[in-house]
């Protein structure tokens, strides 16, 4: 197991070296200038030229690579004489729109995202699945129909669609909840939560339709199982056999699945942080790159790979879990 | 404001729906026409009664509650000398004082008074070369040590630190003229002198500017940002942008770049030595990160919560209709701002006057004007200034219908079908208003061809001396309301240079530059008539460009917002005099 | 007593199983599938019962309905099932199941898919012990799963009570279904293709197991299975269905050395012998087994039975009854005479296959 993952993180790195040259390539392969967005207004070919020094894109390509990396790893300064400023490792660099230590945007967007994303998810899991094996249970039942037409009409909206729709009903038209908001969960839990609960609403909803479709499909599947007959065939209780027997099999793909969906998710939930108005990792992403400002959009994307990758790292190490037949070496 | 590139800067943040201040440019706004183009009636005053503090007191308003601002994007700069656009400036002015103010009380009189200073500023020798401000007594900081004029001499001496290179540079270029403005001096960093050569301060309250040719200008950039004090001792450099160090009514209390600035009382600001803030809010609170729409709708739904609310976002075109009714439209803040959008005739390459003529009858100013939102996104223009410039007098030189005049183009045309180049950016927004202006120049007997240019090197290329286009749509607000950032740097021949041009129509007339030197000598209070008259003139014998419409601010306030009225020295809601009503 | 406290069978009397006219009729949206159509049968304490026939032919539609492991929803169960003299049909489910596994118990044909992949054998035998004994600790459950397979002949069965399924030999694995399946001491155990899915030489391993156990168990035996071979091995009592429906039973003797029915010789020429000619040629049954959603009229057998012309129109109108031969206790659905199925088998069929 401990190789395995050893393995896996070796894999991980190299992955995130080739991520971060290909978004340092293409970043500098846009004809545009951050310097030219970042001059603002009464810009010279001077004051250019003076942002461009100062946002060290004057230097050679692998210079400003090396000089990135070298950052990550054990720190650089930036700037010269009275602006010398020390930027200690894990150095992502300062945003160019406002001067921010990017491992600060980090820290403020990535909890925002990361709230939303595990309130969505707790909804989608528990609804979503819960949905889909009380459907395949009562296969056939108006519960059954009822679900599945509800779930296929989720699973083809839009978040923006029905976000809004939620947003006209429950804010703007009736009052019934806030416009939403972050607080941090550990200053207000409880106004972490009520500012919360439209994304997680969104999300979990819509989520939820894709859900309960593949609990569905997953429980009927093991359901028709040989193990669940033998179970039967033992005098379980149905719901030892529902829970202890078939659950546990129909679990794993959908472990996979949303092991991978939260760690897609947590590198940004672009259309529902614009729809809330939230300061997730999401916008972090396009604003970043709208601005083109490259300290950010090299911590976000590489952050969002992190994510991606270590899901799947902790998808495998849970499936040797689940599954004994699973070894991981 | 030099439009050129707040234009650029506006045009790429309107691809991320940010920036409130630059939304107009590109976004359309509500059906805001202001049919009666009213008179400007702002000048200089050094009236004891306007200078002196505390501000007159609002009727029926009271003090306390908190303002919420909403906001689609942060902040770029807050530090005074990084200021430069017009919501950073409006929420600097919360923050910080500059030497002089702009006093409004939603009348439409505009007076620039002294804010520091206790008038506008002497002109020692009248001659508008030496000129010295006396700061007023008792005005502190947010720890109730007092503001010196040192404070303000160091203010305008990092201003030119190459790192701070963002904010407006007049002052700092009539100091050092010729070449790049921080060519020789760079600020007090990296062992720089702290005051730039040319400002002294002979004692604590007194500071005095003297400037090698005359700039009788100088109350109005007076004004800007640039001149709020900054200590020397308190001075963060780059990270001053985050906390501006507080001489006004309000102070810092939290600043989440991207999220939220909350604003508080400043405890040690004294209202008496104020003539502009009334500061009846206890605090305000900006937040950032809000599509335009929903800005919107949370303004039209006037929920509790968002009574206390304004916006400098214009109200997008989706949410237009539901403001139209009774409650909502009350709540309506709209009015012209400093832009006037123009299509800009290339003199160099189009120099038969008569076609110039021809196409100031030709374009359908109503189709231009449609196609970036209609009514609420501005009003036909026929002038070059905007009406928010003081001694605005407005004119209509060809007396054209809206929709053009074909007889009167044909007429001019004498049988002539000219092969015009129509340049136009490439956004989605901009291609429409360059295709219904071929429809309409076609259809009026001109040959039209379309050259779209990518939007981000726009101004770029046709603001190339020899750049082969005929026709291209401009954008220009001024910095301070007066004809002086607008003719010059648009209409003088004698600043077109190779590349980077704000003189589009690359008019070079030796009487228009004439004319503008004359004006510039004159007092500042003379010289508002001066640039009608020349504003007038220009249209009149030189006709360098058609005139298509003023841009318009359309924005909402909550219920519970009083005294909300558009500044006409910024464009957008005022803040100075507003309160909650309780 | 509660509803819940089930009688104790009575062990020596009578049949222990005696399943009468049953019939198990599934709804599907093409019609009704009459997978078991009117079968009657018996097993006596301490007997194996062979239960033979192609697939299809509603072996093991029988056998799970003897569990009472069909959907309730979309099945429909009629005639009578009485285990120990206990009604089952029409018995509330919660009572069945508290039967399974306890009274009556199943051994399934593949037990790599019958065994739970991510559960340890011994956690799945306990737990087959512990819902029939709650009042059972951790402990003793253990301590008779382990016991159990040591019982099945599995070695070093305490070690091997943490492994998995995946860990084990086919062999192994059908060994610990049968542990699981004798953890609670069932009277009656029914084995549907035990051997199937395992190589030769162990099937005999496990066939004799069975009978040991049997006979240490003293337990009813129905043994379902295509495979004349391991009938003949194990079986006391055969049954032969065809199309849902008992087309002859009687002893092995019987059936095995004289059967009469034309579908049982078809079965008996259709397997190699291991003591006969190995170049005589193998007779299969022409066709395929019949819809049984769609039975053919009359002799459910006769689009396949060579002799069905012998008698008219009858096998084609008529269905056969189930009767007694001469000698006690064989029976026999077929229209032929006895006379003439005796002839036949003696002339025609007796020199192919295991008959010999």
């Amino acid at each position: 197991m401990l190789r395995f993952i050893l393995r896996r993180l070796l894999v991980a790195a190299a992955t995130l070296v080739v991520i971060s040259l290909v978004t340092f390539g293409l970043f500098f392969a846009v004809p545009s200038s951050p310097a030219k967005v970042m001059c603002g207004k009464n810009c010279t070919a001077e004051d250019i030229a003076q942002v461009e020094a100062r946002l060290g894109i004057d230097q050679p390509l692998p210079r400003q690579y090396t000089d990135f990396v070298q950052g990550v790893f054990v720190g650089r300064t930036y700037g010269e004489g009275d602006f010398a400023r020390r930027c200690p490792a894990p150095c992502l660099g300062y945003s160019f729109r406002n001067n921010q230590p990017v491992t600060e945007i980090i820290a403020q967007r990535l909890p925002v995202t990361a709230s939303i994303v595990a309130g969505g998810a707790v909804i989608w899991l528990l609804l979503g699945v819960t949905l889909g094996m009380v459907s395949a249970l009562r296969r056939g039942t108006v519960f059954d129909r009822a679900a599945i037409g509800v779930t296929l009409a989720g699973a083809s909206m839009q978040v923006y669609f029905f976000g809004l729709i939620l947003l006209y009903v429950l804010v703007y038209a009736t009052g019934l909840l806030p416009f939403p908001s972050y607080t941090p969960l550990t200053q207000n839990p409880l106004r972490w939560a009520v500012g919360l609960l439209l994304p997680w609403m969104t999300l979990g909803f819509l989520n939820s339709a894709l859900y309960a479709r593949l609990s569905r499909a997953q429980m009927l599947e093991t359901l028709s199982e040989d193990f669940v007959r033998t179970a039967r065939a033992k005098g379980l209780s149905p719901r030892q056999v529902h829970l202890r027997h078939a659950l546990r099999a129909a679990i794993t793909p959908i472990v996979t699945i949303a092991g991978l969906d939260i760690g897609t998710s947590l590198g940004g939930t672009f259309i529902t942080e614009s729809i809330f108005g939230l300061q997730g990792l999401g916008k972090a992403t396009v604003e970043a790159v709208q601005f083109l400002n490259l300290p950010l959009v090299m911590a976000t994307v590489l952050l969002a790979a992190v994510f991606i990758v270590v899901a799947n790292i902790v998808v495998d190490v849970l499936y040797a879990v689940i599954d004994p037949r699973v070894r991981l070496n | 404001m030099r439009g050129r590139t707040r234009t650029l800067t506006c045009s790429v943040l309107a691809v991320a729906l940010v920036a409130g201040g630059c939304t107009r440019t590109t976004d359309s706004g509500g059906g805001g026409e202001e049919k009666k183009t009213k008179t400007q009636t702002g000048s200089i005053s050094y009236e004891a009664a306007d200078n002196q503090g505390p501000a007159a007191a609002v009727n029926g308003a009271t003090r306390g509650g908190t303002v919420t601002v909403m906001q689609v994007s942060d902040f770029e700069h807050l530090d005074p000398a990084r200021n430069y656009v017009n919501v950073q400036q409006v929420t600097g002015g919360l923050l910080y004082r500059s030497l002089n103010g702009y006093k409004e009380n939603g009348s439409g009189q505009l007076l620039l008074v002294g804010d520091l200073a206790t008038d506008p500023g002497k002109d020692v020798d009248g001659d508008c070369k030496v000129w010295e401000f006396t700061l007023r007594d008792g005005v502190k900081y947010e720890d109730g040590s007092p503001v010196t004029s040192r404070d303000v001499a160091y203010g305008i001496g990092r201003s030119f630190a190459p790192s701070l290179n963002e904010g407006p540079h007049y002052i700092q270029q009539w100091l050092y003229p010729g070449g790049v403005y921080n060519a020789t001096y760079k600020g007090p960093y990296d062992g720089g002198k702290p005051v730039p050569d040319g400002i002294t301060t002979p004692d604590d309250r007194t500071i005095r500017f003297t400037f090698p040719q005359p700039h009788c200008d100088m109350p109005y950039a007076a004004a800007l940002p640039t001149s709020a004090p900054v200590p020397a001792g308190k001075d963060t450099r780059d990270q001053y942008d985050l906390r501006p160090f507080s001489s006004g009514p309000y102070k810092v209390k939290s600043y989440q770049r991207d999220v939220a600035l909350e604003l508080e009382r400043n405890p040690n600001w004294d209202p008496k030595t104020d003539p502009l803030r009334t500061a009846y809010p206890d605090g305000f609170r900006f937040t950032f990160g809000l599509e335009s729409a929903q800005i919107a709708e949370r303004l039209v739904a006037d929920a509790p919560a968002d009574q206390a609310s304004i916006s400098w976002v214009d109200v997008p075109p989706a949410v237009l209709p539901r403001t139209t009714s009774g409650g909502v439209a009350e709540r309506v803040v709209k009015g012209p701002t400093q832009y006037t959008w123009v299509l800009n005739i290339n003199t160099q390459r189009v120099t038969d006057l008569n076609i110039r003529k021809a196409l100031n009858y030709a374009v359908d100013k109503d189709a231009v004007l449609k196609a970036v939102g209609g009514q609420a996104a501005g009003s036909p223009a026929t002038t070059l200034m905007s009406p928010t410039t003081a001694g605005f007098k407005t004119y209509d030189v060809f007396h054209a219908p809206i929709n053009g005049d074909k007889a009167k183009v044909a007429e001019l045309l004498a049988g002539q079908r000219p092969k015009l180049v129509l340049a136009h950016s490439n956004i989605e927004l901009r291609t429409q208003q360059a295709e219904a202006l071929r429809k309409n120049l076609t259809d009026m007997g001109f040959d039209i061809v379309m050259k779209p240019i990518e939007n981000s090197s726009y101004y770029d290329e046709i603001g190339r001396k020899n750049n082969p286009y005929d026709l291209y749509i401009g954008g220009w607000g001024s910095d301070w309301p007066t004809g002086s950032t607008i003719i010059p740097p648009l209409y003088d021949g004698r600043e077109i240079v190779a590349e980077g041009n704000n003189n589009l129509s690359y008019l070079n007339e030796p009487a228009v530059s004439a004319e503008i030197d004359r004006i510039r000598k004159l007092p500042a209070a003379e010289q508002d008539a001066g640039w009608t008259a020349l504003d007038e003139k220009i249209m009149r014998e030189y006709v360098p460009v058609v005139p298509c419409y003023y841009d318009a601010a359309y924005e909402l306030r909550g219920s519970k917002i009083g005294n909300a009225f558009l500044s006409d020295a910024y464009g957008i809601l005022q803040a100075n005099t507003i309160y909650v009503k309780q | 007593m509660t509803t819940s406290a089930v009688p104790a069978p009575r062990r020596g009397s009578a049949p222990h199983l005696r399943v009468e006219e049953l019939r198990v009729h599934f709804t599907t949206t093409d019609g009704v599938v009459r997978a078991v159509d009117g079968l009657s049968f018996a097993v006596d304490q301490g007997r194996t019962l062979g239960i033979v026939g192609e697939s299809g032919s509603g072996k093991s539609v029988t056998s799970l309905a003897v569990l009472g492991l069909h959907d309730r929803r979309r099945t429909r169960i009629s005639g009578r099932i009485l285990l120990g003299g206990r009604e089952l049909v029409g018995l509330p489910e919660e009572e069945v199941r508290r039967l399974r596994g306890r009274d009556l118990a199943m051994i399934f044909q593949d037990p790599l898919s019958a065994l739970h992949p991510y559960y340890s054998v011994g956690r799945q035998i306990t737990e087959a012990y512990r819902v029939h004994h709650p009042g059972a600790g951790t402990r003793e459950a253990r301590q008779r799963a382990v016991d159990m397979l040591g019982r099945v002949g599995i070695p070093q069965p305490a070690r091997r009570f943490d492994q998995y399924p995946h860990e084990f030999s086919g062999g192994m694995r059908q060994r610990v279904m049968i542990a699981m399946a004798l953890v609670n001491d069932p009277d009656l155990l029914i084995a549907d293709e035990p051997t199937t899915a395992l190589d030769v030489t162990v099937q005999a391993q496990i066939l004799d197991l069975l009978a040991d156990l049997q006979a240490e168990f003293h337990s009813a035996i129905i043994l379902i299975t295509h495979d004349l071979g391991v009938v003949s091995q194990v079986a006391d009592d055969v049954l032969v269905m065809y199309g849902g429906r008992a087309v002859e039973r009687g002893s092995v003797e019987q059936v095995l050395r004289r059967p009469q029915h034309p579908y049982t010789w078809g079965l008996l020429s259709s397997v190699p012998s291991l003591h006969g000619d190995a170049d005589a040629d193998l007779l299969p049954i022409p066709g395929n087994p019949p819809s049984l959603i769609n039975l053919p009229s009359g002799c459910a057998f006769h689009p396949r039975c060579r002799y069905a012309d012998r008698n008219g129109d009858r096998s084609r109108t008529q269905a056969p009854e189930l009767r007694q031969v001469v000698e006690r206790g064989h029976l026999v659905a077929c229209h032929l005479t006895e006379a003439e199925r005796q002839r036949i088998y003696r002339d025609e069929i007796s020199q192919v296959g295991v008959a010999r």
